[in-house]
């Protein structure tokens, strides 16, 4: 079948029960996007297909044939980071990481449709996705930073 | 002091002794000496240790450390974790311990190394070492004339260099990088999906195995039949050795699906133990109180009291549930095994598979990955079931565990349940303590942690008891730490409502020492506890607490309605002395304080019979972004104070602070862990 992922068109030879999350990270070798949980609870493996941020791991790799696929490894543009993934960087918005790629898919999306949420509107956006290391008030700082409204940080990196 | 090395590339190198204390101690002597440091012929910094990296941030204090005292941009340092062909043996990452252990160590490397490109400056320049200082990667004389490139006083230098008995760090004030807040040097990689986590490790030829689990813990194969597993194609192989089944397959998908296919009878333990009636079965089958401390007279003590209070207390198992589940690649080139993994402790893991395989430690090479997390958890077993696959195909074999393994086959968290009878005049001075603590788990002493107490009470008994555990019981985020603090900290806030006193007053008139008392009154402080406003369903609490050299005090606000508890506000004074990264040292502090919630409000492995029946995260609710409430850290340590753990000290306080304040909201008392089921 025919797969579109970061504006690259791939010809795989999958069986229809596999997950989108399967031929991405064995197949394409886009280790980027993770496995967390398997069953669409907890965002890791969120990746966006045509501009919805979508679970790979429930998603069979059937239904993703032709469309838009992008996964965090084409987010930035070269050597220039997307703004949300910039963003993450100077607020360190992370501790392991693991769970980063997630967290960062969908939050271009919600910044893709309301340019300025509010404190609120950030929280349910991402509520989906879990961070063991409990990130959470540096997530909404970055995420808020990256918004058309960004608010004057605390605390966070320099 | 210095000799000629034998690497070509190498220009300098300095060589130490790891330690385990922050200061010489003649009870424990450090270990081999090893390559601690390296400047190469183009002037790049390598650091070695066997510490990993699972989020803490340690690969970024360290090159913060050594770009410090070496006067080098913190780019042009690398730091080598976690290989144990290449790393010295300074144990593995535990007790948030690195900083002011290896990173001293580290530090005095750095200083060592910096100290002879002065003296090669010197001899080039003709001038006196002492009339020379170091800046930006140079050697560069007092009078302003032109300075000398590390790299061009190390060119054609060979040299290696041992740790001198004394030698001189940078003091604070001469710090550039450390104790300010500072970007992660590994951020870029964990923002766009390069970083190579253990799950994503993949080596030539690698197969994927998967391995057949038991229904519960304890149960014993019966009768196997893997006709229908070896027919899938894909499937290289079907291992059986004993109790141990696995799949190798081409593809993770395919090992998965195959295990499936395999009929199995298992025959079960007839353990009754469940979440249920585990608290009770905790000190009924626990050993012999172990006393870790005993001083004054406890009947005395208690004969001159006013009051007596007395309960029990109870902390369930709990998940680690680090977002990346265990995961390990083996290879094995004849004798020689390889693994790449994500484990806390690379050469205790070598060890423990060299002595399963019945090989020289030298035989095996264990490689640190990018760890998803850990908080504990994260055994060698996982390796063990790679290598033993890989053995059997002879091929290089990754386990990766799904999320219901994860929940179910990795370590959890001890459940522990408490007494404790203490005596308090009319005053609200503690006159006695007796305190005992069953933790689940085969041994006592890691319930340790935390046990004792840090107010001012003459007559006192801690005694703690390991307790037959019927699930994998393992570390966590200061294991046993954590718990205890439970327990102690619910119990004194009893004590000040049974007195009708403030819990801050009731604190603050048993605790002298030095640390904590100015910890506890600057968090009360920030927090505005003495002008805090009730009102309907606002409760606030607080808690103190001491771990890994390090204390704490910790006041919250919650709001409790229709059957739920919110944690709105949290402020956390914090004393780990010298704060190497404030900014890193403040993630880890929030991060404790998210997982602490966690603790407190909803999680807990539910069991029956071996059985773990919430092995996935639809039934096991930890903290979501929604759930964030507003923290604030204040540090309170002093700068002339040697820097202590910062990784895990935030989580000892937060449970029972939120358990205060919730029965300060609903005036129902909490004594069993997590709140919102028993709301």
């Amino acid at each position: 079948m025919h797969l579109k992922v970061n504006d690259e068109s791939h010809e795989v030879t999958v069986d229809v029960e596999r997950t989108l999350l399967s031929v991405l990270r064995h197949e394409l070798g886009l280790t980027g996007t993770k496995y967390g949980c398997g069953e669409g609870n907890c965002g890791a493996c969120t990746v966006l297909i045509d501009g919805e941020a979508t679970r790979s791991c429930i998603t069979p790799v059937t239904s993703a044939g032709g469309r838009d696929i992008t996964t965090i490894e084409g987010l930035a543009d070269g050597d220039t980071l997307h703004p949300v993934q910039e963003a993450f960087v100077e607020h360190t918005a992370f501790q392991c990481a693991y769970c980063t790629p997630g967290f960062i898919m969908s939050s271009t999306v919600l910044l893709d449709r309301n340019p300025a949420p509010d404190d609120e509107q950030i929280r349910s956006a991402l509520s989906g996705h879990i961070c063991r290391c409990g990130a959470y008030v540096r997530i909404l700082k970055a995420v808020k930073s990256a918004s058309s409204e960004p608010v004057q940080s605390e605390g966070g990196a320099s | 002091m210095s000799r000629q090395n034998a690497d070509p590339d190498i220009a300098l190198k300095v060589v130490g002794a790891p330690r385990w204390t922050p200061e010489p101690d003649p009870r424990t002597p450090p270990g081999d000496p090893a390559t601690l440091l390296t400047i190469d012929s183009d002037g790049v910094v390598s650091a070695f240790s066997g510490k990993v990296e699972y989020g803490q941030g340690i690969r970024n204090g360290f090159a913060m450390e050594i770009a410090d005292e070496l006067d080098v941009g913190v780019d042009s340092v690398q730091i080598v974790l976690g290989d144990t062909d290449l790393v010295p043996q300074d144990r593995g990452t535990t007790g948030s311990a690195s900083t002011r252990t290896v990173g001293i160590q580290l530090r005095r490397a750095a200083a060592t190394a910096r100290r002879a490109l002065i003296d090669l400056a010197a001899t080039r320049l003709e001038v006196s070492a002492g009339s020379l200082k170091t800046r930006d990667g140079q050697v560069v004389p007092d009078d302003g004339s032109a300075g000398v490139r590390y790299a061009d006083l190390l060119s054609g230098n060979s040299l290696t260099l041992d740790i001198p008995d004394v030698v001189q760090v940078k003091a604070v004030e001469e710090f550039q990088l450390m104790g300010r807040p500072a970007r992660r040097i590994d951020a870029v990689s964990r923002v766009t999906g390069a970083a190579k986590y253990a799950q994503d490790v993949v080596v030539s030829g690698m197969l994927y195995g998967k391995i057949l689990r038991p229904p519960s813990y304890g149960a014993k194969l019966r009768q196997i039949d893997t006709t229908r597993a070896e027919r899938v194609s894909g499937v290289v192989s079907v291992v059986q050795d004993g109790d141990f089944v696995g799949v190798v397959a081409e593809r993770e998908d395919v090992a998965e699906y195959a295990v499936e296919a395999i009929r199995a009878r298992w025959e079960e333990s007839r353990d009754t133990a469940s979440d249920w009636n585990i608290p009770a079965l905790l000190k009924e089958r626990a050993e012999d109180l172990t006393a870790l401390r005993e001083g004054g007279d406890l009947g005395a003590g208690f004969g001159s009291a006013d009051r007596v209070f007395e309960n029990t207390y109870y902390v369930p198992y709990v998940s680690n549930a680090q977002m990346e589940p265990s995961a390990s690649v083996a290879r094995w080139d004849g004798d020689h095994l390889t693994i790449w993994s994500a484990n806390r402790g690379p050469f205790a893991e070598r060890d423990s598979l060299a002595e399963m395989f019945g090989l020289d430690t030298s035989q095996v090479r264990v490689t640190a990955a990018e760890i998803g997390g850990s908080f504990g958890t994260k055994t060698p077993t996982v390796s063990y079931e790679a290598a033993r696959l890989a053995k059997a195909v002879d091929a290089p074999v990754r386990v990766s565990y799904n999320r219901a393994e994860e929940f179910s086959w990795s370590t959890v968290r001890p459940a522990a349940t408490f007494e404790i009878k203490s005596g308090v005049d009319a005053d609200g001075n503690i006159m006695a303590w007796d305190y005992a603590a069953f933790h689940a788990g085969e041994n006592a002493f890691r319930g340790k942690r935390g046990a004792d107490i840090l107010y001012d009470v003459d007559n006192v008994r801690i005694g703690v008891a390991a307790s037959e555990s019927p699930l994998q019981s393992g570390s966590y985020r200061s294991l046993g730490g954590a718990t205890n603090h439970f327990a102690r900290e619910v119990h004194m806030d009893e004590i000040a409502v049974g007195l009708g006193l403030d819990p801050l007053e009731f604190r603050l008139r048993n605790l002298t020492h030095d640390r904590l008392r100015p910890c506890l009154i600057a968090a009360a402080e920030a927090f505005g506890w003495a002008t805090r406003q009730q009102r309907p369903g606002v409760g606030y609490g607080m808690a103190i607490g001491y771990d890994a050299g390090s204390f704490t005090a910790q006041c919250v606000e919650v709001l409790v309605e229709n059957g739920e508890a919110r944690v709105t506000r949290v402020v956390v004074g914090f004393d780990c002395g010298l704060v190497v990264n404030p900014d890193g040292a403040r993630n880890q502090i929030e991060g404790s304080i998210i997982m602490g919630m966690g603790t407190a409000l909803w999680e807990a492995v539910e069991f029956d019979g071996g059985r773990v029946l919430n092995a996935g995260f639809a039934r096991y609710r930890v903290p979501r972004i929604a759930d964030t409430p507003e923290i604030e850290v204040v540090f309170t340590g002093g700068d002339d104070v040697p820097s202590s753990g910062a990784g895990e000290p935030g989580i000892v306080a937060i449970a029972p602070a939120i358990a205060n304040a919730v029965r300060d909201a609903t005036g129902t008392a909490i004594q069993e862990l997590p709140i919102v089921p028993r709301l």
